[in-house]
């Protein structure tokens, strides 16, 4: 298994390396000018070349890519173009706020998604089953953003349970105060999802020999469902909730918007609004990182699910 | 009395209601403001001309002198960091003499005319300031003793209190800390203002605290949370939860409906106004033809789409600038009618129509002013074809002279010279060296606009204006269509200290006076 870690690490490497050359050179395809976003629309031509000089833009292309890679790879990402703060350092900071909320959301995820996708399918066809599969369809046809609002409208406007700023507090208290409406709103997407992967692959493993073999002999119905079928109905599940919390990090950037949370999402968007070259940058390496890792946890983690799968 | 008119004077009854009433000031003594933007940008009142930048850098910074606050217009000019001033006959030489004992934020110690020379010079710079091009007629500033600031100029300038006024290169900074801190400067600036920076955090928030020992009196609020809340609705839904005191509101008529039914809300709508213009490239086809461009002239009713924006912001251009600026003269802009310009464009050898483009902006605010101009040419057989474009995209490519046609949204320094040299001067043309903001390729008013700049005599300075604008509307370099006023909405809780007609930035002035009451 090492080896296979350690040959999916250098595969990982050749992707972010290839992910680095080309954001590199697609955010300088894009048009707009850091410089003249940063000074505003008043400020001068001189003033404006100056700054592009002080930024670096003006030289050739193949020296500013040389200048890049050579920091990168001596983990020195730059500064911002726009505070000036070095990138890795801003990356960092705002990072424990993505992570936090796409775990605690996938956590809801599952905990809601799992059990009410195993329900379904053991009462297939039944009204429980109809309610659960049209609740998650609602769940995903809904737009993030909209139910984000709804949220904010009853539980933060309404009832004043939440704050809609859900970065505003400090204290363990408020944090986690903070922290639900968000989680929630990316969470009830991510259920819906589970939920459907979770019925559609317990229907299959239900259907199985063995499970009517087991009922035949008399094991108890929750047994048979909860130790035996769950298990083999995890891999598509796991293999979904792999797949999306990669989607989940990209979800985030409208959550973290909409509450007002820092985060790699709102770093990203601002960065790109102001075209902040270096700050995009780093902030991509970051997410292709993170797909990477997820990824081959995820295919660890079949391993521990069924041992038949094995690792070469 | 017209709409908005109406609203600014409500906003102001109600400011001074509540300081007439004395009702008991409150312990509250933290400010939230939200600003609709991701994050800050330069904290260098010399370098950033961005709206959000501004705003916050108002409460930090002071000028010579001021426009007193809540006010946006030159003719409010009072002292500020100077107590007096006077100029020789020909006002090319003026003295400025310093408040003695104003002290530098963060212990920088006091502000002498040391530090006003080199503000001065700082801002004149063009490595170092983005409004060098506002200080070229200085030609030398000394330090004539600790208090006292002589400044010499080439020639006469329009209106040399107004460029050193606390407004971009206006504002003074501290020399030791500009010194000390360099590049760092833009993440801690150091004024000599009411409040003092003290924390940024990342796509959150700025944090200022009260600068105990300010010249006027001890802020009566004690600290600011300036956050950054990109999202228009999750901004409303906070102001709506009591989390903010104060928003940047939404330039529509729906935004202040929804936000005047919110108990204890106070809209206030202000001048400068922007000015929305569409600028025709005389120097492409079928633009260069005066026939083709009456005709898009003839085309817009100017009334319709103040309506459509909203007429309690809104109202109808009258010149090629702003009304409330030194030096405006309502000239005669085309009148609405389709007959005419059917006509013209016939006369012009487009009797099918014509077609031009325009590299547009995909902010709502320009948007809905584009769309609504496309719709108005149509009628009038002209095709307005948009290329949608994100906005720093739509920044760029204006400035590199891509676009036939571009709608422009714009507040400048009040004076007439300030509007007419960005927009229309020959030097400021797109694609050129000295380029500013001149998209039309403008230039028939050039002689007169640099005869105003050096005119000391303000009657024949203000009839070359005049004539400026009159040959700029007679030459269609552009089209302008509406006067849009700016809009905040605060809590009924928080009480200014004056009354708020405008503020030049762009954002009402938080000063000593400033509280909060129960």
């Amino acid at each position: 298994m090492y080896s296979y870690v350690i040959k999916r690490l250098m595969f990982a490497c050749v992707t972010l390396f290839a992910v680095l050359t080309l954001v590199f050179f697609l955010v300088r395809i894009v048009p707009g000018d850091p410089a003249q976003v940063i000074l505003g629309d008043q400020a001068s031509e001189q003033a404006v070349a100056a700054l592009r000089a002080r930024l670096g833009l003006d030289l050739p292309l193949h020296l500013q890519y040389w200048d890049f890679l050579s920091g990168a790879l001596v983990g020195d990402w730059g500064r911002s173009m726009v505070t000036g703060s070095a990138v890795f350092e801003e990356v960092m900071l705002v990072l424990p706020y993505t992570l936090e909320l796409t775990v605690v959301s996938l956590a809801f995820g599952v905990v809601v998604g799992v059990p009410l996708g195993v329900w379904a399918a053991v009462r297939r066809n039944g009204i429980v089953d109809y309610a659960i599969r049209v609740t998650s369809l609602l769940g995903l046809s809904f737009p993030a953003f909209v139910a984000a609002i709804l949220l904010l409208m009853g539980f933060a406007i309404q009832l004043r349970w939440f704050p809609v700023i859900s970065s505003g507090g400090d204290g363990l208290f408020d944090h986690l105060r903070g922290l639900v409406l968000p989680s929630v709103s990316l969470g009830l997407i991510m259920a819906a999802f589970i939920t459907r992967v979770a019925r559609s692959s317990m229907l299959e493993v239900l259907n199985q020999d063995y499970v009517r073999t087991a009922m035949a002999k008399g094991v108890p119905e929750r047994v048979v469902i909860w130790r035996h079928s769950l298990r083999n109905a995890l891999i598509p599940i796991v293999t979904v909730v792999g797949l999306y919390l990669g989607v989940q990090v990209g979800n985030s950037v409208l959550t973290e918007i909409v509450f007002n949370r820092p985060g790699l999402g709102k770093l990203i968007v601002g960065a790109l609004t102001q075209r902040d070259y270096t700050m995009l940058q780093g902030l991509i390496v970051v997410y292709a990182f993170i797909i990477v890792i997820v990824n081959i946890m995820t295919d660890l983690t079949y391993g521990l699910i069924d041992p038949r799968v094995k690792y070469s | 009395m017209s709409g908005f008119a109406r609203r600014a004077a409500l906003a102001a009854v109600v400011t001074l209601g509540f300081g007439m009433a004395g009702p008991a000031q409150a312990e509250k003594t933290t400010l939230v403001v939200a600003m609709s933007a991701a994050d800050a940008g330069r904290l260098d009142p010399h370098l950033t001309s961005t709206h959000v930048d501004k705003v916050l850098l108002n409460w930090v910074f002071n000028g010579l002198v001021r426009i007193k606050p809540g006010e946006a217009s030159p003719a409010y000019i009072e002292p500020d960091l100077a107590e007096s001033w006077d100029s020789n006959e020909d006002a090319t030489v003026w003295t400025f003499k310093l408040r003695e004992g104003v002290q530098c934020h963060h212990g920088y110690g006091e502000l002498t005319s040391e530090d006003v020379v080199y503000s001065i010079e700082r801002a004149a710079d063009g490595n170092r300031s983005s409004f060098s091009g506002d200080f070229s007629a200085i030609d030398d500033v000394t330090a004539v003793d600790r208090y006292t600031v002589r400044v010499a100029l080439k020639a006469p300038v329009p209106s040399l209190l107004g460029i050193l006024t606390n407004y971009h290169g206006g504002n003074i900074v501290c020399k030791k800390a500009a010194e000390e801190l360099g590049e760092n400067f833009a993440t801690r600036p150091i004024g000599t203002g009411p409040f003092m920076f003290e924390e940024y955090k990342s796509q959150q928030y700025t944090r200022l605290v009260a600068n105990e020992g300010y010249f006027r009196g001890a802020p009566q609020i004690k600290e600011i949370v300036y956050r950054y809340i990109p999202s228009d609705a999750a901004r409303d839904l906070a102001f709506e939860a009591g989390e903010v005191d104060m928003i940047y509101g939404k330039q529509d008529a729906s935004w202040i409906q929804r936000i005047q039914a919110l108990p204890g809300a106070v809209i206030a709508v202000m001048e400068p106004t922007e000015l929305s213009t569409i600028y025709l490239n005389m120097s492409s086809e079928p633009l260069d033809d005066i026939r083709v461009r009456k005709a898009i002239a003839h085309a817009i009713d100017r009334k319709a789409l103040a309506q459509l924006k909203g007429g309690e912001t809104n109202r109808p251009a009258q010149s090629v600038i702003p009304v409330a600026n030194l030096g405006f003269s309502p000239v005669p802009l085309a009148e609405h009618d389709i007959g005419k310009a059917k006509a013209l464009l016939a006369e012009a050898g487009f009797p099918d129509g014509v077609t031009v483009k325009a590299i547009q902006s995909t902010l709502p605010v320009l948007m809905s002013i584009m769309e609504g101009v496309q719709a108005q040419l149509r009628a009038a057989g002209i095709n307005l074809e948009i290329i949608p474009v994100e906005h720093a995209t739509y920044h760029s490519q204006i400035r590199d002279d891509l676009s036939q046609v571009v709608l422009y949204q714009a507040a400048r320094f009040p004076v007439a010279d300030v509007y007419l040299t960005n927009f229309y001067h020959s030097a400021s043309t797109v694609g050129t060296a000295t380029a500013i903001t001149n998209f039309s390729h403008c230039d028939v008013a050039d002689a007169d606009i640099e005869a105003a700049r050096s005119e000391t005599d303000i009657e024949k300075q203000k009839a070359l204006w005049t004539r400026a604008q009159e040959r700029i509307g007679e030459a269609v370099c552009g089209v302008p269509l509406i006067e849009t006023l700016q809009l905040y909405a605060y809590s009924d809780k928080l009480q200014l200290g004056y009354d708020l007609n405008g503020s030049l930035n762009l954002g009402p002035p938080i000063t000593e006076k400033s509280h909060f009451v129960d």
